[in-house]
């Protein structure tokens, strides 16, 4: 299943790319160079051949792990991804464990409650936190934590207190959603006869909680949190952008810009694989949890 | 107990010391914010990057520095001789300058260097150097394949900083990346792409440029570098004190950066113009007299004075007002008469009728305006249109990105637009305006028998500068009789500092923000 996706997933890619009105020589040129070095430069990195020529070459190249040379930026692309990479990776990482970890708590702590105050709270979260733009919510956070509190650093990627507001601006969305899905989880887990029985037996809560229920519980949080992945990497593009982070949605800002195809399709690609090997992991994690799933995918 | 709080208050003592001591050092560190023209930067190779930095001018220095008067003035050579037919130019070079690492700057290093821009993009800087002959220990020859006016032009671009021979042999791709070798006044200390290039200052420099009031060592003993891409961003972190000084602050954000009591504003003269090309292959602008009036019906003062609060200059031909090039008849200066540009509305036969559009033959007067994205055009594309409107012609204004807009020009599907450009040199008249560029750069769409023969005779039959003057002249001279652009205005480059941490010196001497201000640059005790 992953082979097939993964094939038209780079051929849209690179349709999406080529297709797009512009081309990376015209950033390159600069005033002066004549039209003979345009034309070089053209048939050096082979723009002229027909777009299946361009795709078989480069996929053929990435089969053998060469990503190409970026065209406007000068480097391999493989380098330029392993750079931005690590960057990306620490940010996408603590979102989402911080949308997890927070998201699972307060879904709990609501469903325990069972207030409707804190389910309308969660609510309103659920829809700001869904429609808010992410590079207008990070400027609202910098300006609030940043400009006025002075807490943390306005932008950059040094040391751990920079990674503290880009993080909350991408969680933001998540942490509402999985409270969300937490707390239906465990009221549905609730209402089941195994329930009564086990406080008929005379369980503390707690342990009913969090030996009984919360296994249950999990199984549509992992769903939503493998889903996730996907949302996460998209925010970070932009949120990485305002936040003047190095990163692969950076990188692949600046390369839109700039119609820098190898570099484009090579992020994008990464994406996309993050993605797919999200769902593979979240696919996994609910077999491993469910063994009503791993019967039925044999 | 007593023990206790005798070894707290000696711990809160020295901790407060070296509070101090560590703001002492602070003190002498100063960060500084690349404009949204400098960013992505890969490597600080002069010779092969294709985008090179501020920071770059501080690490390697040049033969020769150009003044905002456009003036040049010795630096590492520190005077040449021209023979009169142009074929060689003769340098002498300044005594005691080092590399940073040790090695001796002297006439085999600028033999060395020349030959590496073979086969580069950056070969064009050098393509008329034929050959270069070391005359002796301080001097140097270069032998001309032709005769080449913008020579010292181009030896003082950032691309011939001039970098250490061995250094650039032996690091080979590394070299700018890991590691660069100059002899100006910083020392590449760490560089990560598309983060930070922190700088550390080289304390033997005494071979400043005579732009400088300070001729010795630098100030500021370490300067980061640092990419912040929003611009709304880069502005929050000056306020901040996240970074002390930003280049190339958009004119619109002045008036917004004037009301923070900590940061100071200074204005250089601009090395580029906005203006409005017309295709001249799309009616109705295949008519001149068309072309002509919508020049007539823009008013570049009233611009400058309603959108950016007459900070800047404006333009009314094609070159910045510092070019010698740009002195030409004032007759062709394009200026804003509102009656004549009606007058030959008229006599092209675009009549008013009942509406506030004109029409000719039922067709009515509307045109196509386009722009790219980003304040800097779109508003002034706005005024444009409420301009053209005035005089009868119906703009309609379309907004693409940067990269998509050159695809239109390119498939001639425009009519007008508003775009800027930032060169310094009268050959950007060759760029924009040579019929075999059409489309883009020549967005004009202009190909024209006479226009060619004054491009060539500019481009590849001056033998000197004043030849060049001449020629330049005469090419600006026609292209701006045939009314294939408006020239609307002339930005400044600014610039925000923090004055409570830092002293610039304003103005700013030079084309761009280069090392000879970070040398007299100071932080505020």
């Amino acid at each position: 299943m992953l082979i097939p996706v993964s094939i038209s997933i780079s051929v849209v890619i690179f349709l999406i790319v080529h297709l797009l009105p512009g081309d990376p020589i015209d950033n390159l040129i600069r005033v002066g160079s004549s039209t003979e070095d345009r034309i070089t430069l053209v048939l050096k990195y082979g723009l002229d051949q027909p777009l299946a020529v361009q795709y078989f070459r480069w996929i053929g190249a990435i089969f053998q792990g060469d990503f190409g040379e970026a065209i406007v930026l000068r480097r391999p692309v493989a380098d330029l991804i392993a750079q931005n990479l690590p960057y990306s990776l620490r940010l996408g990482g603590a979102a989402f464990a911080f949308s997890s970890i927070a998201g699972i708590t307060l879904g709990t702590i609501s469903a325990t409650t069972r207030s409707a105050i804190v389910e309308n709270i969660m609510r309103g979260f659920i829809l700001l936190g869904s429609t808010v733009p992410g590079f207008w919510l990070a400027l609202l956070m910098i300006l609030f934590f940043a400009v006025q509190l002075q807490w943390f650093p306005v932008s950059g990627a040094k040391g751990w207190s920079s990674l503290v507001l880009p993080v909350l601006t991408i969680g933001f969305g998540g942490v509402a959603l999985v409270a969300r899905v937490t707390r239906v989880a465990l009221l549905d887990v609730r209402r089941e006869d195994f329930v009564t029985l086990l406080h008929a037996k005379g369980l503390p809560s707690r342990t009913i909680l969090f030996r009984h229920l919360m296994p249950h519980a999990m199984l549509p949080v992992v769903t939503i949190l493998a889903l996730r992945v996907g949302w996460i990497l998209g925010g970070a593009v932009t949120v990485e952008f305002v936040f003047g982070r190095p990163g692969l949605g950076s990188l692949l800002i600046r390369a839109i810009g700039q119609r820098d195809y190898p570099v484009v399709q090579g992020c994008l690609l990464m994406l996309a694989l993050t993605v797919m090997l999200g769902t593979l992991i979240g696919d996994v994690a609910q077999a491993a949890m469910d063994p009503r799933i791993r019967e039925t995918k044999k | 107990m007593r023990y206790t709080i005798k070894s707290r208050l000696l711990a809160g003592i020295t901790l407060i010391a070296a509070g101090f001591l560590s703001n002492a050092v602070v003190a002498q560190e100063v960060t500084i914010a690349f404009p949204a023209d400098e960013l992505g930067a890969t490597s600080y190779n002069p010779v092969t990057s294709n985008n090179l930095n501020s920071a770059a001018s501080l690490i390697y220095d040049r033969l020769i520095e150009q003044d905002a008067d456009q003036s040049y003035h010795p630096h590492l050579a520190t005077s040449w001789e021209e023979s009169t037919d142009g074929m060689s130019w003769t340098f002498h070079l300044k005594d005691g300058v080092t590399f940073h690492d040790g090695s001796p700057f002297n006439a085999q290093s600028v033999a060395d260097w020349i030959p590496d821009f073979a086969d580069t993009e950056n070969a064009y800087l050098v393509a008329a150097v034929a050959s270069v002959e070391v005359i002796d220990n301080l001097t140097v020859k270069f032998v001309m394949s032709r005769p080449e006016p913008s020579l010292l032009y181009n030896l003082a671009s950032t691309f011939m900083g001039v970098p250490g021979a061995a250094a650039f042999d032996s690091m080979g791709d590394d070299f700018g990346v890991s590691g660069a070798v100059g002899t100006g006044p910083f020392k590449l200390d760490s560089f990560a792409i598309g983060l930070e290039t922190v700088l550390v200052r080289n304390d033997d420099y005494a071979w400043a440029s005579d732009l400088s009031e300070n001729q010795g060592r630098a100030h500021i003993g370490k300067i980061t570098f640092r990419e912040v891409p929003d611009q709304s961003t880069a502005f929050l972190e000056l306020k901040t004190g996240g970074i002390d000084l930003l280049l190339g602050v958009p004119t619109p954000f002045l008036e917004i950066l004037k009301a923070e009591s900590n940061v100071a504003v200074i204005q250089m003269p601009g090395t580029g113009i906005n203006y409005m090309p017309i295709n001249v292959t799309s009616a109705p602008f295949d008519d001149i007299k068309v072309r002509e009036a919508t020049g007539l019906a823009i008013n570049q003062e009233a611009i400058v004075a309603s959108i950016y609060n007459g900070v800047g200059a404006p333009a009314h031909n094609f070159l910045i007002s510092s070019l010698p090039e740009a002195d030409v008849d004032p007759a062709l200066n394009v200026s804003f008469d509102f009656d004549r540009a009606k007058m030959l509305l008229d006599e092209a036969g675009w009549m008013m009728g009942d509406g506030a559009v004109r029409s000719k033959d039922g067709v009515p007067l509307s045109v196509k305006l386009f722009t790219q994205n980003g304040e800097e055009f779109t508003t002034l594309t706005q005024v444009v249109q409420a301009q053209l409107a005035d005089i009868g012609m119906e703009a309609v204004i379309t907004v693409f990105d940067s990269s998509t807009i050159r695809d239109e020009y390119k498939n001639n599907r425009h009519q007008l637009a508003v775009r800027g450009y930032d060169w310094n040199n009268s050959d950007i008249l060759d760029w924009f305006f040579s019929g075999k560029r059409l489309g883009y750069p020549n967005v004009s769409m202009w190909e024209d028998a006479e226009g060619q023969r004054l491009n060539d005779v500019a481009m590849e039959d001056s033998t000197n500068s004043d030849e060049r003057i001449a020629n330049f002249k005469a090419y600006h001279e026609y292209v701006l009789s045939q009314h294939l652009f408006v020239p609307i205005y002339q930005p400044t480059k600014n610039i925000a500092y923090n004055s409570d941490r830092l002293s610039v010196p304003d103005p700013v001497r030079g084309t761009r923000f280069r090392s000879q201000t970070v040398l007299d640059m100071a932080v505020v005790e």
